[in-house]
């Protein structure tokens, strides 16, 4: 039995008639039309209403009612967005990330939006790079790009530069910057173990070969890749005691509080280190093999129109209008992140100018989290366990491997 | 079965007890049982919420998969550990609390408010704040161990199985004791005064007053105070997932942990279910044993 | 009662461990609160900043003034408060029920109620969310408070049944034999003698609906949001706002901490104030 059917079958039966009926006049273009929008924002202090103030300025027939939506780790927000959509009462249209996409469109919860962005003015401020990333496995485009983030090596430079070394940029390099800034209590990599920090481990696993594709794991590039990951802790304890257990916020607060050398993240962190450490601390790209492009991960964040939505057309005028020029470049001030419009690349001041150019250095490199079902779990779930397994010691490198081919391959 | 005492005057009444019970069971039903059994339906079945076009009838396949599943019962046995020390640890350190309380002194209403202290404060936060003081960077745990000389070097406390489990459980503690402190106070408040008089002109010590009045008095209110707790400790999740997410490894995963990722972060809500059945299954048998030896008591 | 020891016996038997465990209890909230009036710069400080030089109190005005905390604060208030009554008046003729009647299914309708709280609400949390759609009570107070009652009466019905139980059974007999009516026995001798045990049952569910999450998260929209969801909002991707969280922290406690405060004198027995000899 189809679980949707049931749902509403055993629902309507159980409780008599819902109170919602479907309304019988044909929806009159002359009303005003309401756009739900989901959306969440890590400052609570910040709020989309000059924006929407702006938008419903230009477009009087339409009137945006945003809902903020606690993040909650990221599982809070995808919980509600899932049972919004089940119990048929989505929004709109919603932030959402690629690495929910592949679940959605399961669910049939998501518009292609290929014919409406074919006319609209602001596609070609976009470059296709970004494009590209956001595209579905079925070709279709059905996330607006809004903002990005690309991982990058946040370092000592004065550290560096005491030990006479230069910024790394191979495996090797980063070893050995490594282990000259470990001393006493101080460790040269603070490395993430915990949840989300796939985007350190990649660099150095899938940046040496490893693909999500069958066997892509457990090839032997791959399976170096990983000891190499793996010794940086056990063997040449250049990470802290914590590394297992650190998230995001831990391997900032190491940072700032001087305790770590170097770090892998984003722009997002950019302005609290240079609080903190003012010219110490500088970026560059992540480290690559010796003869090989690299991989960094791509943080994305785009607006999706949702199938079950009403208002279609306006809802599209809305995200696309986030998406554009200056509209971009403000939301982008209220969330931290990057813009994805060239023309507000190119005049961004938000963060300062060596973290923006490591971004801008760093997307060639950058890639996403393939787009299957699986994905979500891996990030949230089967990668941190696997890893903290094998950065303790109770499984073999090649065993947490192993685990991760078999979750996405059988 | 009717005992010659029973208090309940003839037939005419018969139909009060149920009367007084209807608007509870309305409440309570109307609300829960259709997602229940939803719950139950889903645990027969293949379901990946991001599949909902393909949900095959498996009859017990999914508890044929969970016996065989070692996470599963590397998280049962967790539980186990889990529930004995934190209801026990919380159970006596609620006691000795709500045995001092009941006593006179000065500062008696002002030491009773600031004790519901950590019982008043939601999961997230008191994750959050143990979280952040057992930082093995900035965490003032290590710090004053540091200052006082206890250990020489920064602990990463949630980053090691062992001492992420015990450091949980301390958190849960400090969370939990005050319920049993409060229950088991009103509790001690219900005992006449004359018992004690009467123990008093006996010559009793205050060690005998405990063991032969007090105790027994409250004897049920503390049965009753650990089995809630006990349902509540084994169900409960909030804080594990916001201080290290079962981690690291699966050193911190207990039972409703595990089902709640199979089912929110795989969504294999299926799967998910019946691990959660199997949970309350369990529970039942603990319940079943409680129920039937305290009936015994109850129906004289 | 009276108290035979040396004020030095006291000090050690009395005093100071309960010095003990009230600081134990206090330590990490007056933590958080300290961290609460630091300026971020303090916060992420190493080593540990124990006194800060500068107190600030902008965290608590960018939390009351530039987010919805404190209108979440008083939904809360309604909620929980709204779940303990509906909880309370539910539950207490239930435990009556079963404290002083025999009946059939008596055994089978105590276990049923705890089985429904054995079930973790997680699982069940998408089915609810569909039912409370359906009936239109999503994004509203009545919804909420359904919800929290449902979880909180199992348990209610419990404490007050074994309350009920320790008040002697002669009571009611008593006042039958005077002509009293059982809802006469329930309101004028069993209701004072157990209001230790109601105040009880009342903080718990009063608690236990302040600090639900998972409910709250799933039923309210943008209209009853509480203040445990709200926290989640500062809990964002990339940063925690300490400041605001710590703040809001200290703040979510005292509702409840002053609530017992005032209901402090009911926990005195009603036994022990001759409400027997009426």
């Amino acid at each position: 039995m189809k679980r949707r059917h049931f749902i509403q079958t055993a629902g309507a039966a159980a409780l008599g008639a819902p109170l919602i009926t479907a309304p019988m006049i044909p929806s009159a273009r002359a009303q005003t039309a309401t756009v739900r929008w989901w959306y969440h924002f890590d400052n609570p202090q910040n709020t989309p209403n000059e924006l929407i103030a702006q938008f419903e300025k230009d477009n009087p027939g339409i009137k945006i009612q945003a809902e903020s939506i606690p993040w909650g780790g990221g599982g809070d927000y995808y919980t509600r967005l899932f049972a919004a959509i089940v119990a048929k009462n989505a929004p709109d249209c919603a932030m959402v990330k690629l690495s929910s996409q592949a679940q959605l469109l399961e669910m049939d919860a998501l518009e292609p939006i290929d014919g409406l962005i074919k006319n609209w003015a602001g596609k070609a401020d976009i470059s296709d790079n970004i494009w590209n990333v956001n595209k579905a496995q079925d070709g279709k485009q059905y996330y607006m790009p809004l903002q990005y983030v690309v991982l990058y090596l946040y370092y000592r430079a004065d550290w560096l530069q005491a030990a006479g070394l230069q910024p790394p940029k191979t495996y090797e390099e980063f070893l050995a910057a490594a282990k000259a800034m470990t001393r006493g209590d101080v460790s040269g990599f603070g490395m993430r173990g915990g949840g989300g920090g796939h985007d350190n481990w990649a660099p150095f696993v899938v940046g040496n070969g490893a693909t999500f594709a069958k066997g892509g794991m457990v090839s032997e590039q791959a399976l170096a890749g990983n000891r190499f990951y793996v010794s940086l802790a056990r063997d040449h304890k250049v990470t802290p005691a914590s590394a297992a257990s650190d998230g995001f916020r831990q391997i900032v607060d190491g940072f700032k509080a001087e305790r770590t050398g170097m770090i892998i993240h984003h722009i997002g962190s950019a302005n609290e280190l240079v609080t903190a450490l003012g010219d110490k601390v500088s970026a560059v790209p992540v480290p690559r093999p010796a003869n090989g492009k690299g991989w960094t991960m791509f943080g994305d964040e785009s607006n999706a129109l949702l199938s079950g939505s009403k208002n279609k057309d306006a809802a599209f005028k809305w995200i696309s209008f986030l998406s554009s020029g200056a509209n971009n470049v403000a939301f982008n001030k209220l969330t931290g992140q990057l813009p994805v419009t060239t023309s507000g690349a190119t005049s961004w001041t938000l963060h300062p100018k060596r973290f923006v150019d490591a971004s801008a250095a760093s997307l060639p490199l950058a890639g996403v989290l393939p787009d299957s079902p699986k994905t979500a779990d891996f990030a949230r779930t089967v990668w941190p366990t696997s890893m903290q397994r094998a950065l303790l010691g109770q499984v073999t490198p090649d065993d947490m491997m192993k685990t991760i081919e078999a979750h996405y391959n059988g | 079965m009717t005992a010659a005492s029973d208090t309940a005057p003839a037939p005419r009444l018969v139909l009060t007890p149920y009367l007084f019970l209807l608007p509870a069971m309305l409440v309570t039903l109307a609300v829960v049982l259709w997602p229940v059994a939803e719950t139950v339906w889903m645990s027969l079945h293949n379901f990946i919420l991001f599949k909902p076009r393909n949900v095959p009838f498996i009859g017990l396949g999914n508890f044929w998969r969970l016996l065989h599943d070692e996470v599963f019962w590397l998280s049962l046995g967790h539980s186990l550990v889990w529930i004995s020390l934190v209801v026990g640890l919380q159970f006596l350190l609620g006691l000795v609390t709500a045995l001092l309380l009941n006593q006179t002194f000065w500062w008696r209403s002002l030491a009773r408010s600031l004790v519901i202290i950590p019982w008043a404060l939601p999961s997230v936060i008191i994750g959050l704040t143990w979280t952040w003081m057992y930082d093995f960077n900035v965490g003032v745990l290590n710090d004053v161990l540091i200052r006082f000389g206890l250990i020489d070097k920064p602990v990463a406390w949630l980053a090691q199985p062992d001492s992420a489990f015990i450091s949980i459980v301390v958190a849960l503690i400090w969370q939990g004791f005050p319920f049993f402190a409060v229950t088991i106070l009103a509790g001690l408040q219900t005992i006449s005064a004359e018992l004690y008089e009467a123990a008093d002109m006996d010559g009793a010590t205050r060690f005998q007053r405990l063991r032969f009045i007090t105790l027994p008095a409250i004897a049920d209110v503390i049965a009753t105070a650990l089995l809630l707790r006990t349902i509540w400790v084994a169900n409960s999740l909030d804080v594990i997932l916001v201080m290290t997410g079962g981690g690291p490894g699966y050193s911190t995963y207990t039972l409703p942990l595990y089902a709640f990722l199979k089912a929110y972060s795989g969504m294999e809500f299926g799967y998910g279910s019946a691990l959660a059945i199997m949970l309350t299954l369990l529970l039942l048998l603990v319940v079943f044993i409680y129920v039937r030896r305290a009936a015994r008591e109850l129906d004289q | 009662m009276r108290d035979s020891r040396s004020p030095l016996q006291r000090l050690f038997e009395l005093h100071l461990p309960l010095l003990l465990i009230v600081l134990f209890a206090l330590g990490p909230y007056v933590w958080m609160m300290m961290t609460s009036i630091k300026t971020n710069a303090d916060i992420g400080a190493w080593p540990v900043r124990y006194w800060p030089d500068v107190f600030t109190t902008e965290h608590y005005h960018a939390l009351l003034e530039r987010t919805s905390f404190g209108g979440n604060l008083l939904n809360s208030l309604i909620i929980a408060t709204g779940a303990c009554l509906l909880g309370l008046g539910v539950s207490l003729p239930a435990a009556y029920a079963f404290s002083r009647y025999r009946f059939r299914g008596r055994r089978l309708l105590m276990t049923q109620f705890l089985v429904i709280n054995m079930f973790p609400i997680v699982l069940i949390i998408i089915p609810l969310f569909v039912l409370m759609r359906n009936i239109g009570l999503l994004d509203t107070f009545i919804g909420i408070i359904l919800g929290h009652s449902t979880f909180a009466v199992p348990f209610s019905i419990w404490m007050l049944t074994s309350y009920i139980n320790a008040i002697p059974k002669d009571l009611d007999e008593a006042a039958r034999i005077d002509g009293a009516t059982t809802l006469e026995v329930l309101r004028l001798i069993i209701l004072p003698v157990v209001m230790p045990g109601l105040v009880t049952t009342g903080i718990y569910i009063f608690v236990t609906s302040w600090n639900e999450y998972l409910f709250a998260m799933m039923l309210s929209g943008q209209n009853v949001r509480t203040v445990t969801v709200a926290l989640q909002l500062f809990i964002g991707e990339f940063s925690v706002q300490w400041g605001l969280l710590t703040a809001a922290g200290t703040l979510i406690a005292l509702p409840v901490t002053l609530l017992f405060l005032l209901v402090q004198k009911r926990l005195v027995s009603g036994l022990t104030s001759g409400a027997v000899k009426s």
